[in-house]
């Protein structure tokens, strides 16, 4: 268990006597490294095993420090939890704008999801899967994440011929079909199979916008 | 004296059938779980809204855990029930698909609390429950799989059935943690939508909407 034995508290410390770091810098890096320890404890021992002791532990910052923070664990998991999924949503942006047409934005994007789930497969597993044993609120905050990708998917509307007529939904659908796809794979502990679903959640993402036909070509595409 | 009261419980305990007090403490889990959610339900809540003592509860199980996979199983068997009910072999598949996908919501509307431990609450009782929830969807999702026959002869991803639970899976888990479980029926030509495109793509699939659209 990473959070257990004592050298990890020795990792990090500021510099001891009178230094210039200002008081805002020392607590920005305080609260970073806290959030980082809050994703490995928690996918490590799950949620509910979690304590704010484990948090301070692997973080080596003190009970006082933590609480001038946040108020519980919750409150440290959400942080926590909001900053894996900026980083995801940066990552499929970059990805997806260095594209031109839809249909390679949609793959380059998918392509550089599960690029990062498959890199840290503790931290995909967190993101999507046990993020429900932390209860409502944070899955409040997954269907929140999820819901930040719509405007990825909502420009094959534009790109669909008669894309304007499909339901309100379209995005939503796609985006649960994406991430069941996922999350089945993670749930059977496959995470290292994970870049081999592109093919998968590409079609999933283009068929309610332009038809199995069509996906089943653009998926086609560059894999021969 | 204490030999009567004992003799007395003992036959008290023979009417009041065992088999029907594990019933109760199983729907009154699924209440409760639904109703304060499942890391705030304590045994205590659940043998109150059971009408049954602490020591029945312990002798049906070692905690309350157990005892929500147990109401669990149960769960999953009456919605399994009745969608098979509404759904027969004379029905064509889109006709089976879109009589078991309205009983669902409908069963959901009217239950709200089974519905929210159905599908969210059961994700925060752990690992064993997430896999029978997962476990249910995927029951759900071999009835889709005849629906290849639709595809004329193209050839359809292996994962497509699970494509299609989770898009319309997605959907209905946004309504319930919403709060909107009465909104799902309203919802039945969208998720039919979803549950269809990835079989007949998105022209055919929105005909199909309109028609349960105008009927509704």
């Amino acid at each position: 268990m990473p959070a257990a034995g004592g050298q990890k508290r020795e990792r990090w410390r500021p510099p001891r006597g009178r230094h210039r770091l200002p008081p805002e810098v020392i607590a920005r890096s305080q609260r970073e490294r806290l959030l980082e320890a809050a994703i490995r404890v928690v996918a490590a021992k799950g949620y509910a095993a979690t304590t704010v002791a484990d948090l301070t532990r692997e973080a080596g910052i003190s009970r006082t420090t933590f609480y001038a923070m946040f108020d519980d664990k919750e409150g440290c998991f959400l942080a926590a939890y909001d900053g894996i999924v900026d980083a995801l949503v940066r990552r499929v942006a970059t990805a997806y704008e260095g594209e031109d047409e839809w249909p390679q934005r949609a793959r380059a994007g998918l392509a550089a999801l599960l690029e990062a789930l498959t890199e840290e497969p503790e931290v995909a597993r967190l993101a999507l899967v046990d993020v429900g044993s932390a209860g409502p609120a944070a899955q409040r905050r997954f269907r929140a994440a999820m819901q930040r990708l719509t405007p990825f998917f909502d420009e094959g509307r534009d790109f669909a011929p008669g894309g304007r007529n499909l339901p309100a939904n379209t995005s939503r659908m796609a985006i649960g079909a994406v991430t069941g796809l996922i999350a089945d794979e993670l749930t059977e502990e496959r995470a290292e199979d994970l870049p081999r679903l592109l093919s998968d959640v590409l079609f999933a993402t283009l068929v309610p916008y332009i038809g199995p036909e069509a996906a089943a070509r653009e998926v086609g595409e560059k894999e021969r | 004296m204490m030999k009567v009261l004992q003799s007395f419980q003992a036959t008290w305990d023979g009417l009041m059938a065992s088999e029907s007090r594990r019933d109760l403490i199983l729907a009154a889990m699924i209440r409760v779980v639904g109703r304060e959610g499942y890391k705030e339900t304590s045994v205590a809540d659940v043998i109150e809204e059971a009408g049954v003592s602490r020591t029945t509860f312990y002798k049906h199980f070692e905690d309350k855990h157990e005892c929500f996979l147990a109401a669990y199983e149960v769960l999953v068997e009456q919605v399994f029930a009745e969608v098979i009910t509404n759904c027969n072999g004379s029905q064509s598949w889109l006709q089976r698909m879109e009589k078991g996908l309205e009983t669902i919501v409908k069963l959901f509307a009217l239950d709200p609390e089974l519905a929210r431990t159905a599908v969210v609450e059961v994700a925060a009782a752990g690992a064993d429950a997430r896999q029978m929830h997962w476990d249910a969807v995927a029951r759900f999702t071999e009835y889709l799989e005849d629906g290849r026959e639709l595809s004329d002869g193209r050839e359809l991803p292996e994962n497509i059935s699970l494509m299609s639970a989770g898009a319309v899976s997605g959907l209905i888990f946004d309504e319930l943690l919403a709060g909107r479980a009465a909104q799902l029926p309203a919802m039945l030509p969208d998720l039919l939508f979803a549950m269809l495109v990835p079989y007949i793509g998105p022209s055919a699939a929105a005909e199909e909407m309109r028609r349960v659209a105008a009927a509704a």
